[in-house]
């Protein structure tokens, strides 16, 4: 019987080469928060402005997220982007989504007021 | 057995181990205050009354649910134990009325009771109360919200010894209620109407339907002929209520009680108990010989006809077609009594003494009433009701003379005494069906293997040559039981007797609160009741119901023969199907 | 790894250095980083290695060994040993046996447990799997509230995905180990949180506690031995099987080891989820992971443990998070709710909130919770409607001591906490409120008066307003405030636009 742990490599290995089918190691990641109290919060208008308007675009990897703890600054998004340090926007809405696609991911321009403080 | 050292109130005690500490403490004569505990119960812990405070722990311990080990240092009655339970108690008392002298259960309270023992000397909290609803929608059973004070032995009973489940706890917190299945009545839930509820229960939240007014009333009725009848078991359980030890048979009293209360004529339900067992008996020769279905199933009870059609219809044509000897008596009183002394049956009123308070139910059928719709039994009062008439009237029980039930109706043999305890119907069946069938006298009458306390008991008779199996249950727990064996192997038994009640009518939902002090419901109890009943039986001149003088003369001067056609008329009866609130109608029985 | 650069990745956050810095990430560890639906994001971020690791390399006694060892209590409420738990189940001779996992959060204002299941689910699929093997049971139950819907979709997910993957089912991982799980829905009864409560509510019966003994881990769930944990606990699990029981014990202090999720609330800048470990004290959580009070008012009282917890003062604002030390300063750690409290929250008023939500919650089983917490309540509410009489104080800490003592479960032997901590910590108030009818932070309505100071414009929007026609004045000119005429429901208060109305409670006089 082959060992559990090797088992579960190859599982790994597996789950890796799916995730990267999906985009997962893209240059530009998005996550949204999506837990109860994030999407109270309306987080969920602001993950449809994302896949929406980000839908065309290769090497964007958009991703739901569950909650970090950070009540009072949900909706959270969080950017990370290739050998950049992640970037956290705070109680964004479907507008200023909208802004941080043309802005942070399309110009590279950090939106630093939306940024948590 | 093993033995454990265990210290109770600073004095070392070498006690069986497995014991709860309640049980060490009973052991060594310290009785714990206690409420909601019942040893046939489930343990539930919920009254905090039996707590006690052990050594090492930060909190109080429930001595009825909590084991005592090895070394451990228990004190029982301690000024912190005794100031917390009576603080627990105050919180109960002031969710209860204050009307306690205004309530049927003065006296024979089990809280009143435990008040006294605890030495409760005020009431503190004056707040909100628990709501006032009473459900008196059934004929048998009432309850009073306002005067429960949850501690569930009605729940448990009605589950773990009936199997019925019929009452449990509703809402939450301060609002928790016991109450029918949809919040609905009583007379529309499964509640089989046993009383076994009544019987724990320890306040009168739970009570039977009263009818000691009415019945005061009838008495001054100068219209109506006032006939009483009196179940086997009132008389060996009435005296409990007077202060009479149990176990005593106060027949004799009992009839002259109830001539002083003013009944014309004082009959005997045991003389209908032997007209039961001839045409039972002759019923179960039928069916053996092929007409009708085996096993045949008794029918006196009135608890488990209820439960019969709710739960067990595919069962029905079981089930002997009997009347209960209740409603036998109440139906010859209104035909052959009636012409006899030359009256319409509208002007008697029939009055049964009953052990039941499902009987009560049973009086209310509709199948069971007379040509011109008026019912045949037209009140039914318990032992506890009757027992209170008999104060109420001023009438000194204990030292009456005693006279005789009357005549013809009164004269009854030792078989129908018997009627009243777990395998009493099919021993006397059986003295009377094995003569009946063989023509020859059988030569032990006492059938010990369908004696005994025990829940479910088998035992076989020779009759012809054949092998005649029989099966007893008591309580509708233990009938349920013994009834999924027989749909398992119909052909098991031929005979099968089922009492609601455990113990039989003895143990009724009507019989006498316990005494001061006693558990109510106490096995031993029943079995001092018992054994007086089979004392009767064993004193009387004749024990076969067959022989009854009285029986044989009814059947010459008016019903001709067992199963007869003024038999089927009078004596027989049908059940049917019934759909309460619980029970899931399918399609093809709509 | 990738994945190093994922779990530090909260302190990289602009300005939420100081909320993550002084945190410690075990039990909430992948929260806000993984998709939770995603089960390859689980894997791939190393998720299941200590349920390989277990069935390849340990043996049952060895993961029992490994939780013992870690000092790791059960974070539910009560502080059990978890490794204790564990043994006593792994002992018991049964064919079967149970894991169940306790997901019927009900502390308001306590969400961690939602936030694990909603943020990562296989973490508590991959736990309970490991103590399934550790006590020898084969199937696991967890016991969801609900009112989590999502939480409920997210866990479902999770397990069917880990049946797909052969982390749940027969021959895990081609092991000789099968183990399989499901949820239970909880219908939003606090008291099932309490074990023995919401095993019979598993088994189909009414919520209610049993009596202990005998103990799950002898008599639980269809009167199995059951193995039952905490959500955050069975969060924890995963961690200590990789970094090993000296790991974790290094984290925390004496008796109380790793970490504890704490959910802020009320009067504090940063709300919000937290995960502390043990032994940080309460100032540093308030004022540095918390970032302070708000709006510049004054820390008056932190509650801690949910609704039954206690209150506790500014003086006790260096106790540290543990168990023991919480519980000697009178409060308790409970599931971890900490709400703050301000200068404009009365004391008795916070009590009675608390005692609301318990008495409404007992389950009604026995005595002194059902009877006694009412009782509680209603002298609560008559001193705060400035109905309070000489004695009542005495009367609530009796009373409350005694329910403590009594009580059959949990919920009553930690339901007076709030009201006796307050009335230890805040006896003033108290007494202010029953002998002088006067409430210092204007909360208590009924113990306000309601003044009309020289702003007043006559505009009569206050007379209009009043529902009892208590107000009399002419168009124009000053206002006044039949006292004996109001109701005191502070209409007029809210209706004025000009600051003419004082709220004041002063002393009165003594009878």
């Amino acid at each position: 019987m082959s060992k559990p742990l090797s088992v579960l490599e190859e599982k790994r290995k597996e789950a890796k080469s799916r995730l990267e089918k999906n985009g997962y190691f893209s240059d530009t990641k998005i996550y949204v928060g999506m837990a109860t109290c994030e999407i109270a919060a309306g987080s969920v208008p602001v993950m449809e402005v994302f896949q929406n308007e980000l839908k065309n675009e290769k090497n964007i990897y958009i991703s739901q997220k569950g909650c970090a703890g950070r009540c009072n600054l949900e909706p959270t998004v969080e950017i990370y982007q290739k050998d950049k340090e992640p970037v956290k926007y705070i109680q964004v809405t479907p507008e200023k989504a909208r802004e941080i696609i043309k802005k942070h991911i399309k110009s590279g321009k950090i939106i630093t007021e939306w940024v948590g403080k | 057995m093993n033995t454990i050292k265990a210290f109770i109130n600073d004095k070392e005690y070498t006690i069986d181990s497995g014991l709860t500490i309640m049980q060490a403490c009973d052991s060594i004569g310290i009785k714990i205050p206690r409420l909601c505990y019942h040893p046939k119960l489930s343990i539930s812990s919920g009254c905090r009354i039996c707590i006690v405070e052990v050594e090492g722990m930060r909190n109080f311990v429930a001595s009825c649910s909590y084991p005592i080990s090895e070394g451990m240092k228990i004190h029982t009655n301690t000024d912190a134990v005794r100031k917390a339970r009576k603080d627990i108690l105050e919180l109960i008392l002031d969710n209860h009325p204050k009307d306690c002298n205004a309530c049927v259960r003065d006296e024979v309270c089990e809280l009143q009771q435990l008040a006294s023992t605890i030495g409760l000397r005020e009431r503190k909290f004056e707040g909100v109360r628990r709501e006032k609803y009473v459900d008196d929608s059934s004929p048998s059973i009432v309850n009073n919200h306002e005067k429960c004070i949850l501690c569930g032995r009605c729940v448990k009973v009605c589950s773990q010894i009936q199997n019925i489940s019929a009452i449990d706890y509703a809402n939450r917190g301060f609002d928790t209620v016991i109450v029918p299945a949809f919040n609905d009545k009583i007379a529309n839930s499964v509640c089989t109407l046993c009383g076994q509820c009544v019987n724990v229960c320890p306040t009168a939240a739970l009570t039977e339907k009263n009818y000691t007014q009415d019945v005061f009333a009838l008495l001054n009725d100068k219209t109506k002929i006032k006939i009483a009848q009196v179940a086997p078991s009132v008389r060996v359980a009435i005296g409990e209520a007077f202060g009479i030890p149990a176990g005593n048979n106060m027949e004799r009293e009992i009839a002259h009680a109830l001539k002083l209360l003013g009944f014309d004529y004082v009959f005997d339900s045991q003389f209908s108990a032997d007209l039961t067992i001839m045409e039972e008996a002759s019923e179960l020769l039928e069916r053996l010989n092929g007409k009708g279905k085996l096993p045949m199933i008794t029918s006196c009870s009135s608890g488990w006809m209820k439960a019969l059609e709710q739960f067990h219809p595919d069962l029905i044509d079981n089930v002997s077609t009997c009347k209960s000897p209740m409603s036998m008596m109440s139906s010859i009183v209104k035909t052959y009594f009636a012409d006899k002394i030359g009256r319409k049956p509208s002007e008697i009123a029939n009055v049964a003494i009953m052990c039941c308070v499902a009987k009560k139910y049973e009086a209310k059928r509709p199948e069971l009433a007379m040509e011109d719709g008026t019912p045949a039994t037209d009140y039914v009062i318990t032992t506890r009701e009757l027992a209170w008439m008999i104060k109420s009237a001023g009438i000194d029980f204990k030292n009456l003379k005693g006279q005789d039930f009357d005549a013809p109706l009164g004269l009854s043999t030792g078989a129908a005494t018997i009627f009243g305890v777990t395998g009493g119907v099919m021993e006397a069946a059986i003295r009377t069906a094995y003569e009946l069938a063989t023509k020859k006298p059988l030569e032990n009458i006492d059938i010990t293997a369908v004696r005994g306390n025990e829940g479910i008991k088998e035992g076989s008779i020779e009759i012809n040559g054949k092998e005649i199996r029989v099966a007893v249950a008591s309580g509708l727990g233990n009938a349920h039981k013994l009834l999924e064996i027989v749909k398992k192997d119909p052909e098991r038994y031929h005979f099968i007797e089922i009492m609601a009640c455990p113990g039989g009518c003895i143990g009724g939902g009507g019989q006498p609160y316990s005494g001061i002090r006693d558990l109510p419901f106490d096995p031993k109890l029943v079995s001092e009741r018992a054994k007086a009943l089979y004392k009767s039986d064993e004193l009387n001149k004749i024990r076969r119901s067959h022989e009854n003088p009285a029986i044989i003369k009814l059947y010459d001067e008016f019903l001709g023969k067992p199963l007869g056609e003024k038999s089927h008329k009078y004596l027989h009866t049908h059940y049917k199907q019934k759909f309460p609130k619980g029970i899931i109608r399918k399609s093809k029985e709509k | 790894m990738e994945k190093q650069l994922f779990t530090d990745k909260f302190s990289y956050v602009f300005g939420d250095q100081k909320f993550f810095k002084k945190q410690k990430r075990i039990a909430l560890k992948n929260c806000g980083l993984i998709d939770p639906e995603n089960i390859d994001d689980y894997i791939y971020a190393g998720g299941y290695t200590a349920l390989a690791k277990v069935l390849t390399e340990m043996t049952p006694e060895d993961v029992v060994k490994t939780v013992k060892d870690s000092g790791l209590r059960g974070r539910g409420g009560a502080g059990f040993p978890t490794g204790i738990k564990w043994e006593a189940t792994a002992k018991q001779q049964n064919d079967e046996k149970f894991v169940v996992c306790n997901a019927d959060e009900g502390d308001p204002g306590a969400f961690m447990d939602r936030s694990i299941i909603e943020g990562d689910p296989h973490s508590i699929v991959e736990g309970m799997a490991i103590g399934a093997y550790a006590v020898g049971a084969s199937k696991g139950v967890v016991y969801l509230r609900a009112e989590y819907p999502l939480a409920i979709k997210r866990l479902q997910k999770a397990i069917e995905d880990a049946r797909k993957e052969n982390l749940l089912g027969n021959n895990i991982l081609e092991s000789n180990f099968s183990f399989d799980m499901e949820i239970r829905l909880g219908a939003g009864a606090f008291v099932c949180g309490e074990e023995t409560a919401l095993m019979n509510s598993i088994e189909g019966k009414r919520g209610m506690p049993r009596t202990r003994p005998p103990f799950p881990a002898v008599s639980g769930l269809f009167a199995k031995p059951t193995l039952l944990n905490n959500v955050e606990t069975w969060a924890n699990i995963s961690s200590i099987i990789i970094n090993g029981a000296e790991w974790f014990s290094s984290i925390g202090v004496d008796k109380s080891k790793g970490t504890k999720v704490f959910a802020l609330a009320g009067k504090i800048t940063n709300t919000g989820l937290a995960e502390i470990p043990m032994g940080m004290t309460l100032r540093e959580i308030i004022y540095e992971v918390g970032g302070g009070i708000p709006n510049g008012k004054k820390f008056k009282a932190v509650q801690t443990g949910g609704p039954s917890g206690g209150c506790l003062t500014e003086s006790m604002l260096d106790t540290k998070i543990d168990y023991e030390s919480l519980t000697k300063a009178g409060s308790i750690m409970g599931s971890g709710g900490m709400i703050i409290i301000d200068e404009t929250a009365c004391m008795v008023n916070i009590a009675k909130f608390f005692l609301e939500f318990t008495q409404s919650e007992s389950c009604g089983k026995c005595v002194p919770c059902r009877e006694g917490i009412k009782r509680m309540l209603e002298i609560l509410t008559r001193i705060t409607d400035g109905e309070g009489k000489t004695g009542d104080i005495e009367k609530l800490e009796e009373l409350g001591n005694m329910i403590k003592k009594a009580s059959l479960c949990g919920l009553g032997q930690s339901a007076p906490n709030p009201v006796l901590s307050t009335i230890k910590n805040f006896r003033q108030e108290y007494e202010e409120h029953v002998e002088q009818k006067m409430c210092r932070s204007l909360v208590c309505e009924k113990l306000l008066t309601y003044t009309i100071n020289d702003k007043c414009i006559g505009c009569s929007a206050c007379r209009r307003a009043c529902p009892a026609g208590a107000i009399a004045g002419l168009p124009k000119e000053p206002h006044t405030i039949h006292q004996e005429l109001c109701i005191k429901c502070g209409k007029c208060y809210r209706s004025c636009k000009f600051h003419a109305i004082d709220k004041t409670s002063v002393a009165k006089e003594q009878k």
